[in-house]
């Protein structure tokens, strides 16, 4: 019974936009295991700002990489981001992250609230989990950024389309383990200095 | 529902980029360049507002100046502002005053049969990266995007005019900052002076590879 179980449930995963028995979309939970292999990242929100960390895997020697960037990007003036999955999908979601803040900063005058333009990206990456059969995209990104509503923020979302804010948070490889790690290791209100070292020791994890 | 509808003409009068007044001037210097405008906004003879910020920094080696019609000069430097982040975070670098132009340009001959009634001035340094050598640029175009490079000076604005000629006489090559700084000053407040549009002090940027030097002239404020 158990075996049948399973080939049951694959008949639910080609298809990105429908739900298995047990009421999981299991693409978006194949995208995660795609980030799951990307280089960790790593963020954590201080009083006086955020450190956002990314690893950059060198994948060989031979490989010029001092153009593009493969981890970081900067949105807007005022939000950062760091990716972990494939590079493709995440400069896709980049350059449609750019866009929107420069849309709300020529409309409004004024930079974008930080959980507004995540919530936008995420409401584009949920697209892709409901309609369309395309896959999702197989990027989570971490965002740092400050607004004069809710001041510093580190926010993280994921090929679902779900956002979460943070205290400290990674995502990527052994992200659990660098989680647990920024769980037990917190303390609220540390200095800079204090959260460059804690974001370095969530990368020594590996 | 009642319907205003009352031409252009009436409104505007007979010259829509003279409605607002305003006039700006660029000098190449050596390894500098200077970019000046007066500081008046008005409604046709009515002066409003004698702080008018003509000259956008675009970034520490590009200023664009834009005269014409207020709104649209408001409007385009938004416009501008869009293209121009989207420019520095996918690039991740500073625009270029030659690359500005081309942009710029661009943008206005999108509207080729509704223009933006705006004429950029724009001045700069263009830096080679291999050698870190330093070229004064200077452009200008008209409110469809047709630039000039003509290597000296270029003039925008209601009293143009008058500051071709003033131009002409004052500049000379290889001028040093203050040089040109005097140069600049002189050549836009003679030609302010005689244009009842334009007025109400100036401001002038002089750019060299190591600073940008501000400086707010008052001359007749009127």
């Amino acid at each position: 019974r158990r075996s049948v179980h399973i080939i049951m449930s694959r008949r639910y995963d080609s298809r990105t936009t429908m739900f298995s028995p047990e009421g999981r979309l299991f693409q978006g939970e194949y995208a995660m295991a795609a980030i799951s292999e990307a280089g960790l990242c790593v963020g954590i929100l201080a009083g006086d700002g955020i450190v956002l960390a990314g690893e950059k895997k060198v994948v060989s020697e031979v490989l010029d990489n001092t153009g593009t960037a493969e981890k970081m990007y900067q949105i807007d003036d005022h939000i950062a981001s760091a990716v972990a999955g494939i590079t493709a999908d995440a400069n896709i979601l980049i350059n449609q992250t750019r866009l929107v803040a420069q849309r709300y900063r020529y409309r409004y005058q004024a930079p974008m609230p930080v959980e507004q333009l995540i919530q936008q990206i995420c409401d584009t990456k949920q697209g892709y989990t409901q309609y369309g059969g395309l896959r999702p995209f197989g990027v989570s990104l971490l965002y740092g950024g400050w607004d004069r509503h809710y001041g510093f923020q580190l926010m993280s979302s994921d090929p679902s389309g779900n956002y979460a804010g943070w205290k400290a948070h990674s995502i990527g490889a052994h992200n659990q383990g660098a989680n647990s790690i920024l769980k037990q290791d917190w303390v609220r209100g540390h200095v800079t200095g204090g959260v460059q070292e804690a974001g370095r020791q969530g990368h020594e994890q590996d | 529902i009642r319907v205003w509808w009352c031409s252009k003409r009436v409104i505007m009068g007979d010259n829509i980029m003279t409605y607002n007044g305003g006039c700006s001037v660029a000098m190449v210097g050596k390894d500098c360049v200077a970019i000046a405008s007066d500081r008046r906004f008005g409604l046709r003879q009515q002066t409003l507002a004698c702080d008018n910020e003509r000259i956008f920094r675009i970034n520490d080696r590009t200023f664009i100046a834009l005269n014409g019609l207020g709104t649209d000069v408001e409007t385009f430097i938004e416009k501008l502002c869009f293209r121009l982040n989207l420019y520095k975070f996918r690039e991740s670098r500073d625009i270029a005053p030659r690359t500005l132009g081309s942009l710029v340009s661009n943008m206005l001959y999108e509207k080729r049969f509704g223009p933006y009634f705006v004429e950029p001035v724009i001045a700069g340094l263009e830096v080679d990266k291999a050698t870190g050598a330093v070229t004064p640029f200077v452009t200008a175009q008209d409110l469809i995007g047709a630039p000039c490079f003509p290597g000296n000076f270029v003039v925008g604005g209601t009293c143009s005019e008058s500051l071709y000629g003033m131009c002409e006489s004052l500049w000379r090559p290889d001028m040093e900052p203050d040089d040109l700084f005097e140069t600049v000053s002189q050549a836009l407040l003679a030609s302010l002076d005689r244009d009842c549009l334009s007025g109400w002090g100036a401001v002038v940027h002089v750019i060299t590879p190591d600073s940008i030097t501000t400086k707010t002239l008052k001359a007749r404020m009127d």
